[in-house]
């Protein structure tokens, strides 16, 4: 199996990429660590006439940090941030969700901003920054770069916001305060796979983040806010008791087995996140 | 052709390759170190494991020309190495290995893990080595083994890491907008309709999408039964040729890194007292090789004395790696948004008044969310 024959080009900056991109009428792939673009390409899914990798493209792995953000360039592997190379602003969400990508020789070689890209919706970068409230920040053409939102930056599957020659180059992860607590579950056979549903809570009184989250929908993610202000309301216990019935209120296109494993992830997240409140 | 030069198991490398070849492949075809073995090549089985740059890596989902500079070691490279010597001697112990085909991987994610995490349970073990299938289910004799030179052992998480440097953040505080529709943007009755299979294409799957416009069925119709306009409506689609009811065309559709192109023949035909229509046809992609039957069904209901529904309903059986690639869900949600996409392209092919809305592909949603938006707006 090999992939049909194309181009490979190695941008020196991100500019120089979103340059090539441009120029490529829309036959053009960025190649960051390539987990998931590779399988499609050696599959002939995919068939690009270019590939432009960014891996060594200065400020693709920048990092910067305030009291409040934590910005992540878009470069870093899942496997650096499962060992805590850098810091954890989510203390400890992100390295627990890094921990669970796919396998550690995936982990080695994949990045947090290709994965978004890539926008698969089962993918765990895709939930869980949409559970944070991150932001997504691009650049494109333009000498400002784009920011989207990380909650609607999936349109559906394998579709995003990103216009054809932008590339992510950051992603700005809120702080959590010393009073936050966080969930994640995910529901797949075996370890490693694509999850079936993926359930997180985000709960920061401090820094106003009370977020409740249903992933890897066939689509984009889905936010759940009345459980997730009944979570903060009226703690975990009560925002378990309406979660079925937003889930199937906000996902209306899945089947009722499909609404029903959503359901249990993100009952399965509320319960965590108590269990670690009770502490 | 790219040259590249790298380190394989401690020795100089130079070479042009493909920028396609695979780093698995340039390593058995040309390196002969057939001792890397290739099972899925989709980055599943783990059987190509090597260690890229001091780090366990999938050679099969790797391009040698990205290697450059890089320092691979193969099984073939750890003869010296105390940890794997050990670990032979535990998998040959154990009875670790049966046909042998997942052994090269196996060993070198085993050493991975038990340099990197030392003495872990049995547990987070096999949880650490789900990335490594043996096809002969031997894991109990793999996981005694790796247990066995694990026990002792102290971990050594993010050794030989460069210290990261962090700059102050200056960014903008200000959150993007946040179109916060959690599930798509229409608010339409939309249904995973068990529609009952159309024109021969028994066991697809099958969706429904309704819009309402504000016009009443008589004027809807009319225009729904020009084939010729309705067909563009389908995003991606053209007509090569209709004669009577026969039409041969192209679909094109777009999703992220996949590109499709079905040619194919398609029964049209129309009912103009039920006020419905419907095509079925079958194509395939030439490139790729997957092939799509289908079919899709068109009906005006009114809606009220002055307002109508179309009702449009999309069954499809797919074939081949796309069909291969599909886990559940995803075909079903691209097929769910080219059914929000023909409804939304008839009704701006009906109102006439929308600016120019309809897409050409499935790629760019953001014209799609652009309309919707408006649309949105406007209601309140």
């Amino acid at each position: 199996m090999k992939s049909s024959a194309f181009e490979l080009k190695h941008a020196r900056t991100l500019g120089e990429a979103t340059e090539l991109l441009a120029g490529a009428d829309g036959n053009a792939k960025v190649l960051a660590g390539g987990q998931s673009l590779v399988p499609m390409l050696n599959l002939r899914l995919a068939r690009p006439k270019l590939l432009v990798d960014i891996k060594r493209a200065s400020g693709f792995r920048e990092l910067a940090a305030d009291d409040k953000v934590f910005s992540i360039g878009a470069g870093w592997t899942h496997a650096e941030i499962e060992d805590g190379v850098l810091e954890d602003p989510t203390r400890g969400l992100l390295r627990s969700v890094a921990h669970g990508i796919a396998y550690r020789a995936v982990r080695n070689r994949g990045t947090m901003g290709g994965s978004l890209a890539h926008a698969d919706p089962a993918a765990d970068w895709v939930s869980t920054l949409a559970a944070l409230g991150a932001v997504i920040v691009a650049q494109g053409g333009e000498e400002q770069p784009k920011r989207y939102a990380a909650e609607s930056f999936v349109d559906g599957a394998f579709s995003t916001k990103l216009g054809e020659s932008e590339v992510i180059a950051a992603i700005e992860v809120p702080r959590l305060s010393a009073d936050a607590s966080w969930a994640y579950q995910k529901i797949c056979r075996k370890t490693g796979e694509f999850a079936n549903a993926i359930g997180v809570a985000v709960l920061d009184q401090k820094a106003g983040i009370k977020r409740v989250l249903a992933g890897a929908t066939s689509g984009s993610p889905a936010l759940l806010p009345e459980t997730a202000a009944r979570l903060a309301e009226a703690g975990p216990g009560a925002a378990c008791e309406i979660a079925a019935e937003e889930i199937r209120r906000v996902l209306p296109n899945l089947d009722i087995d499909t609404q029903e494993l959503h359901a249990v992830a993100v009952r399965r997240a509320l319960a965590t996140l108590g269990g670690r409140q009770g502490r | 052709m790219t040259q590249v030069s790298m380190t394989v198991n401690g020795g100089g490398v130079a070479a042009d390759v493909e920028p396609r070849t695979l780093l698995a492949d340039f390593l058995r075809s040309e390196l002969h170190l057939t001792g890397t073995h290739l099972g899925c090549e989709q980055g599943v089985c783990g059987a190509c494991t090597v260690v890229l740059d001091g780090r366990i890596q999938r050679s099969c989902i790797t391009f040698a020309a990205d290697c450059n500079g890089a320092d691979v070691t193969t099984i073939e490279g750890f003869d010296d190495d105390p940890t794997m010597q050990e670990l032979r001697e535990a998998f040959s112990e154990c009875h670790a290995l049966q046909c042998g085909f997942c052994t090269p991987g196996m060993l070198t994610t085993a050493r991975d893990i038990v340099l990197r995490l030392g003495d872990i349970d049995e547990r987070a073990l096999r949880e650490e080595l789900s990335g490594n299938l043996c096809r002969c289910t031997g894991y109990v004799g793999i996981v005694a083994a790796v247990k066995k030179v694990a026990a002792g052992r102290k971990p050594n998480v993010a050794a030989a890491v460069a210290p990261v440097t962090v700059s102050r953040f200056e960014g903008s505080r200000s959150r993007p907008a946040s179109l916060l529709a959690t599930n798509g943007p229409v608010t339409r009755s939309s249904a995973a309709a068990k529609a009952a299979p159309i024109g021969g294409s028994a066991g697809g799957t099958s969706i429904e999408e309704r819009v309402r416009v504000a016009a009443p069925p008589e004027q809807v119709w009319s225009i729904l039964s020009d084939l010729k306009r309705v067909v563009p409506c389908v995003p991606g689609a053209e007509i090569t040729s209709l004669d009577g009811e026969d039409l041969v065309g192209k679909v094109r559709i777009s999703l992220g890194p996949i590109k499709v192109a079905f040619n194919g023949q398609a029964k049209v035909g129309m009912d103009s007292s039920k006020r419905e229509g419907w095509l079925t046809g079958r194509g395939r992609d030439s490139g790729q090789g997957s092939s799509a039957a289908g079919s899709a069904r068109w009906s005006v209901i009114a809606d009220g004395p002055s307002a109508s529904l179309i009702a449009v309903t999309l069954t499809w059986k797919l074939s081949g790696p796309l069909a291969q690639f599909n886990r559940a869900g995803l075909v079903q949600d691209v097929v769910r948004r080219l059914a929000t996409a023909f409804a939304e392209n008839l009704e701006a092919s009906i109102t006439g008044a929308a600016p120019p809305r309809r897409k050409t592909t499935l790629g760019g949603l953001g014209l799609i969310w652009s309309v919707i938006k408006a649309r949105l707006f406007s209601r309140q």
